[in-house]
């Protein structure tokens, strides 16, 4: 495995520190530093980019250097903070009922294990990227994927993996670096997770470097209009108890978007399609609850972090009337980008040359009558 | 974060949201019709247009709450 950060880890504090900076990985304020286990955290080799110093004292948000990730050029987009994520993964897997809120995750995996099923092949080699606990690998079995590395920022989440078949290893690695050398993996694939990535053409572009000629990435990822009902009573309520309103959602990729952003990564042969899951919950604070539960609370740099009671209790009957069902309870919509794009390789169907047709459009209408046919006429 | 502090404390106390919330269906169904009627219609939603049927959401909102406390 590609693992030139380890060659770092030695030198003084403050280059480590930054060079953990720039993977995305904040170092605690308080408590030992993260040299011991900066070898599991590494950049992809593309550690350009200047960026200041890092200074352990001081809080995350005045520290503008910190937002640029990374010194491609346009700029990168920093929407999320990673180290929240983090955080709230590893708080959400640490709950006495995590399994509870595995509803969602689970239901996905299995989705995306299907498609896996679909491809008629066996891969030697698989990765889950930001695999949480590991909700896809419980349904496929060993003649499909013999081994399988999982990877997840959140090193609770993937100690409390659930059981598979096959032999697995842990890598805690974040998304947008993927600390694996090119031409890897047979099949990658991620469920859920990708909706956090900060650079998402960037992240689309290592999957496709990490896997192998003829490799494939099978993905599932929340888009479009998740959660709208949601997201728009509190608008609503915002908009009349406060005058104003920020946003509460994360903003999530569209179905047309996906596609062109796995042809720009140089994926081959795409397939995205959407699918609507509906869950119903008591009211809406079962729904903030649930969503707290399972790791996907807000940690986007622009959140809003209070709620005020009013404010809930506004969204609460906003909701109830615009969405709610006849017993009472409220729908919650998810909706499911489900993408499938393959490496490029050359046994792999190409489109035909300019001018090597052999008949043309207009005989169609000779098609209905065969008596004729033989004459055919030249294209 | 162990034992018994002000967080939860207050997530004991949001716990019971939905019940005291159910026992203001009536309240909350009238505020959310006042709410809804202006993204049909033509008024524009502006802070506190609603103020009063929000106001009698609370108080029937906050007395489920003492009820619930004796």
């Amino acid at each position: 495995m590609n693992n030139i950060f380890s060659s770092r880890a030695v030198c003084g504090a403050c280059l480590s520190q930054s060079v953990l900076r720039w993977v995305g990985i904040r170092a605690p304020q308080f408590g030992p530093p993260l040299r011991a286990r900066a070898r599991m955290h590494t950049g992809h080799g593309k550690l350009t980019g200047s960026g200041g110093f890092y200074c352990p004292k001081r809080p995350q948000r005045c520290l503008t250097p910190q937002r640029h990730v990374s010194g491609r050029h346009g700029g990168t987009m920093n929407v999320f903070d990673r180290s929240m994520k983090r955080r709230q993964k590893t708080w959400a897997s640490r709950l006495p009922e995590h399994h509870e809120y595995d509803y969602l995750r689970d239901e996905v995996g299995g989705r995306v294990a299907d498609r896996v099923y679909d491809v008629a092949r066996t891969f030697p080699l698989a990765l889950d990227v930001g695999c949480g606990k590991s909700h896809i690998a419980e349904h496929v079995s060993k003649d499909i994927v013999e081994r399988l590395f999982l990877m997840d920022v959140s090193h609770g989440s993937l100690m409390r993996k659930k059981e598979c078949e096959m032999p697995t290893q842990c890598v805690m690695a974040d998304e947008e670096f993927l600390p694996f050398r090119e031409n890897t993996f047979d099949l990658v694939v991620s469920s859920l997770s990708m909706h956090w990535i900060n650079d998402l053409p960037a992240a689309l572009r290592q999957i496709h470097g990490v896997l192998k000629p003829d490799g494939v990435f099978i993905g599932a990822m929340v888009g479009g209009e998740t959660l709208y009902e949601l997201r728009c009573s509190l608008q609503l309520a915002e908009l009349e108890r406060e005058g104003g309103f920020s946003p509460h959602i994360s903003p999530y990729t569209a179905a047309a978007d996906m596609g062109n952003l796995l042809g720009q990564a140089g994926f081959n042969m795409l397939t995205v399609d959407v699918d609507e899951v509906q869950v119903h919950y008591p009211g809406i604070l079962d729904v903030l609850y649930d969503l707290q539960g399972m790791g996907e609370s807000n940690c986007a740099w622009n959140r809003k972090c209070l709620l005020h009671r009013d404010t809930i209790l506004a969204a609460a009957a906003i909701y109830r009337e615009m969405y709610g069902n006849e017993d009472g309870s409220v729908p919650a919509t998810f909706e499911i980008l489900h993408m499938i794009g393959w490496k490029p390789h050359e046994s792999q169907v190409k489109p035909a040359q300019r001018g090597s047709a052999t008949a043309s459009f207009g005989e169609l209408s000779k098609i209905s009558q065969p008596q004729t046919s033989n004459k055919t006429d030249k294209p | 974060m162990s034992g018994v502090n002000v967080w939860t404390r207050s997530r004991e106390r949001m716990k019971r949201f939905p019940e005291l919330f159910a026992m203001c269906s009536a309240e909350a169904a009238v505020y959310g019709k006042c709410v809804v009627a202006t993204t049909a219609g033509k008024q524009e939603l502006k802070k506190d247009l609603c103020i009063k049927e929000f106001e009698a959401l609370r108080t029937c909102f906050i007395s489920a709450a003492k009820q619930g406390v004796k």
